[in-house]
């Protein structure tokens, strides 16, 4: 749908009734105000103000079609099948009856970034209730409108019938037409409804447009008089480590078919860019654009855990609990471990894309985007442009993939610039040279130092942890430890780092349960044993017992150098999960094969077990990634990956085969995500199972063969 | 690898294997350096059934092509390099890179056939029907290439084991990680087969 605001009301008319939705997490609060505002265009541009509260609409119009509005972005997680699987079956419509329109920002209120995996937990969850709440409310509005009691109505179909009077349903825009309710909606407080959800198993909602081809992305846009445009790829981290001195434009200009090349001003520093009604002529300028970049001052050589080390400044303490240093003094055994992650990025399909268009003399721009937050990025394209932001209309478009990559990404700002200074609509495509290089936000390097003590029952007493990184996300709630010391340190880079799938939960992630493995060898306890004994909650305890009676950890006999590992996280979205890994290794070549995969994981109501099990089985894949190939060849000046083929991802033939149980145990009721939590306790079980295959630790991602074969050659 | 033989294979479009990749990025590069500047051509392309007659640059890739002058927006740009597999169509029944093969090596008697022309919203093709029973996508950019070249896999291959689709489809990427639903979904098709 692509309509502005008024177009869009004008289209329902202005019977229609329309509710908005304060989403209100922790507060408590559940209610609609019952002060319906008239509704016109401008009285409702007052009362859903999308600055302040009102998060979430539903409309309700005439035909009896619902129209829900969002600003959170599908990004292939599968939003708008969860968005349609809780609508659809709290109001009883079928598919067909509702419109779910996402990060149109002239349409859909800021609801906040789709990132965290709490686009289902936050967004999903609160419409499911406020849909709840909506059908009370319009029984209440018919048995005062009919002079009956609730009791005698019920809700069907999307609208309230009188009981003794099947035939007729009153269709929620005759109860409350030309109205707008506001409501007030707190997910952790609500379970109250008595409705429970049931996953009906629908199909991904895109899936006959997406097997078609028929899905438009950004790229697929086409406008009149469009170009196409790229930049230039320095040759050094751009603009942190380098400035452009000169530029010989001269022959990349005489390619054929080209418009323009051209320096520009623009964040971040001065660039080259070249345009042209044809990707392949833009590619071909480019490569003829001579240019002289400043040499960074740094040094190229990046030996990261020494810069790690030299750079790292204290910033706060995570967790303290007890006495650590006591606690360690009165363990009867002690470990000591350092560990390290690299530099990864994201390696999404789709390269950073947007198409923009500026008109009115740039009172009016309007820019295409698959972006996981459309209003931040208008937003920051206003600044940028020095126009107000009612001036900017982003539309958000299908994402071929994101990962937190793709949030306000500069690609947003970038095409409404450049299309301002060549005057024409622009499709500003990044090559995926310059997507490596250029684009050069890195999942961080991170590195952790760890001693934990543990006592002759094999408790755990203490454990201290420096962690030198950003977040030091991952580390609370997965043990009961008396003794606890977690310091966070950061670490500056020559680079950006980046918001990525897992954030630090991974890299943390992995040491932690790395350590705990030696930490229960050193004990004399099996890992598996240790855990159940350690772990903080028990809901942990059912989903080992799951791993190990799906992998058959108890009768488990390995073949040679075979081995089982696991790990267990918990994330910040009170979701749990747990990971067993089956391994072989090679001794000779030092290649990993992954030979099974068994994960259980406590994420609360499965909203669509089909897209769940699909996203859960993608994140295990990328820990499969992160733990055997991902590092992204790096130095202080810059990125020297280019290709797919240099930045080994996941293929079919690593992939194997993995089962996924679903658990409701923790905090029963309401779902809690589950986009970041596969990635994260993966890695760590991986290398927990060539522990036990092989005897050898790996103290570093990602356990290529040569690192493997060197650990063994030092063993 | 002779790199002649190689660079055959990359003016043909066909993907390669990563034994080579070392040598590949260097020929890539001179291919693309060398590119002499030639003026548009009519070229007449038999696309989904239909012939299509476009004025393009002789060396200009036949995804452009299919993208920007027919509409045909199904086929995806995904790295340019052939390496990603977003962008493969039917030439003949083979599943070619299209981002690999340029418009003047396509003959007017090649059938091209692109992730549009094999099924219908109202009529899936049973690859892409299977595709949707087994939710074999995500965010749903790889698909077209990913169907392709399913496609082309068991139209030679109408029986494949699990073995032979992890090798058809190795070198085709999915970065959401729908590897297991596609491998399913296509195995699915074997064993009605049968």
């Amino acid at each position: 749908m692509k309509l502005t605001r008024r177009q869009f009301l004008a289209s329902i008319g202005n019977a229609c009734l329309v509710y908005a939705i304060k989403f209100s997490p922790g507060s408590g609060q559940r209610s609609i105000i019952q002060e319906p505002v008239p509704f016109d265009d401008e009285y409702t541009c007052m009362a859903f103000d999308w600055s302040i509260d009102y998060r979430e609409w539903i409309v309700f119009d005439q035909s009896g079609n619902v129209s829900i509005f969002t600003n959170r972005m599908e990004l292939g997680q599968g939003l708008t099948t969860v968005l349609t699987a809780l609508v659809t079956q709290a109001l009883d419509i079928p598919r067909e009856k509702l419109t779910v329109v996402l990060g149109d920002t002239d349409l859909c209120p800021d609801d906040g970034s789709t990132q965290g995996s709490s686009s289902t937990r936050n967004v999903g969850w609160s419409f499911w209730l406020a849909c709840h709440e909506i059908r009370n409310n319009l029984i209440q509005q018919a048995a005062d409108s009919l002079q009956v009691s609730q009791e005698q109505l019920e809700f069907l179909r999307g609208g309230v019938r009188l009981k003794k009077k099947p035939g007729r349903i009153i269709k929620p825009s005759e109860l409350g037409g030309g109205k707008a309710v506001r409501m007030t909606i707190d997910p952790m407080a609500a379970s109250d409804n008595g409705q429970e959800y049931e996953d009906l198993g629908i199909d991904n909602v895109n899936a006959v447009e997406i097997v078609t081809g028929r899905l438009k992305y950004v790229g697929d846009l086409k406008l009149p008089g469009m170009l196409y445009a790229d930049w230039h790829t320095p040759p050094y981290h751009h603009p942190w480590q380098t400035n452009l001195l000169s530029s010989d434009l001269i022959e990349a200009r005489a390619v054929a078919g080209v418009e323009a090349v051209m320096e520009v001003d623009e964040r971040p520093g001065r660039r080259i860019v070249a345009f042209a009604k044809r990707y392949h002529n833009v590619t071909k300028a480019l490569h003829k654009v001579k240019s002289k970049w400043s040499v960074p001052e740094r040094p190229k050589e990046l030996r990261v855990e020494e810069e790690i080390r030299a750079r790292a400044e204290f910033v706060k303490i995570l967790e303290k609990k007890g006495n650590v240093d006591a606690g360690l003094a009165a363990s009867y055994k002690t470990v000591t471990e350092t560990y390290l992650t690299q530099n990864t990025t994201l390696a999404q399909m789709e390269t950073d894309t947007a198409v923009a268009k500026v008109e009115n003399g740039g009172a009016k721009i309007t820019v295409w985007v698959g972006d996981a937050w459309p209003h931040e990025a208008r937003r920051r394209a206003a600044e940028l442009l020095k126009v107000p932001e009612t001036y900017v209309h982003v539309i958000g478009m299908p994402t071929g993939g994101g990962f937190g990559h793709k949030i306000a990404a500069p690609v947003t700002r970038e095409a409404p610039v450049l299309s301002q200074i060549i005057g024409a609509p622009v499709k500003l495509l990044y090559s995926r040279r310059n997507q490596f290089k250029l684009r050069s936000r890195y999942k961080m390097a991170c590195l952790l130092d760890l001693t934990t003590g543990v006592a002759t029952d094999g408790k755990m007493l203490a454990r201290k942890i420096d962690t030198y990184q950003d977040a030091g996300s991952g580390t609370l709630h997965t043990y009961a430890i008396p003794h606890v010391l977690t310091k966070l340190y950061s670490a500056s880079w020559p680079y950006q780092l980046a918001t990525s799938r897992g954030t630090s939960y991974v890299q943390n992630c992995f040491a932690i349960e790395s350590h705990i493995d030696m930490v229960a060898k050193a004990a004399g306890f099996d890992p598996f044993t240790f855990r159940r004994i350690n772990v903080d909650l028990t809901a942990f305890v059912q989903l080992i017992d799951a791993c190990a009676a799906m992998i058959g950890y108890d009768n488990y006999r390995p073949g040679p150098d075979e081995g089982i590992g696991l790990a267990i996280c918990f994330h910040g979205g009170s979701q749990l999960g747990v990971v067993a890994a089956e391994v072989a290794v090679n001794r000779t070549s030092g290649k990993v094969k992954v030979k099974r995969i068994c994960a259980a994981f406590d994420i609360g109501t499965v909203i669509n077990h089909r897209t769940a099990t699909a996203c859960l089985r993608g994140g295990i894949i990328w820990g499969i990634g992160y733990a055997l190939f991902e590092k992204i060849k790096i130095d202080g000046h810059s990125a020297y990956t280019e290709y797919l083929l240099d930045y080994r991802i996941p293929q079919f033939s690593d992939v194997p085969p993995i089962d996924i149980e679903f658990h409701d145990n923790c905090n029963p009721g309401a779902p809690r995500g589950c986009g970041e939590l596969p990635i994260v306790p993966t890695i760590g079980a991986i290398a927990n199972a060539i522990h036990q295959a092989i005897g050898v630790r790996l103290y570093s991602t990602p356990f290529t063969p040569e690192s493997i074969r060197k650990a063994l050659g030092g063993s | 690898m002779a790199e002649e033989s190689l660079r055959e294979i990359i003016d043909s479009g066909m993907s390669i294997c990563y034994e080579v990749m070392g040598f590949r990025q260097r020929s890539i590069f001179k291919l693309f350096q060398g590119f002499p500047v030639l003026s548009e051509k009519y070229f007449t392309l038999d696309v989904n059934g239909r012939q299509r007659r476009v004025k393009v640059e002789p060396e200009e890739p036949l995804l452009w092509i299919l993208r920007d002058d027919l509409n045909l927006t199904g086929t995806k740009f995904g790295c340019g390099f052939g390496e990603c597999g977003a962008c493969s169509v039917l030439i003949d029944g083979v599943a070619r890179r299209s981002c690999q093969v340029q418009t003047q090596y396509v003959s007017s008697g090649q059938k091209i056939v692109t992730i549009e022309g094999l099924g219908t919203a109202d009529n899936l093709s049973p690859v892409q029907k299977a595709f949707v029973d087994f939710t074999a996508f995500q965010c749903g950019f790889c698909t077209p290439g990913m169907i392709i070249n399913a496609t082309a896999l068991l139209s030679i291959n109408p029986n494949p084991t699990k073995e032979e689709i992890i090798a058809a489809m190795d070198f085709n990427l999915c970065r959401c990680g729908s590897y297991l639903n596609i491998i399913e979904a296509i195995a699915s098709l074997a064993n009605t087969e049968e």
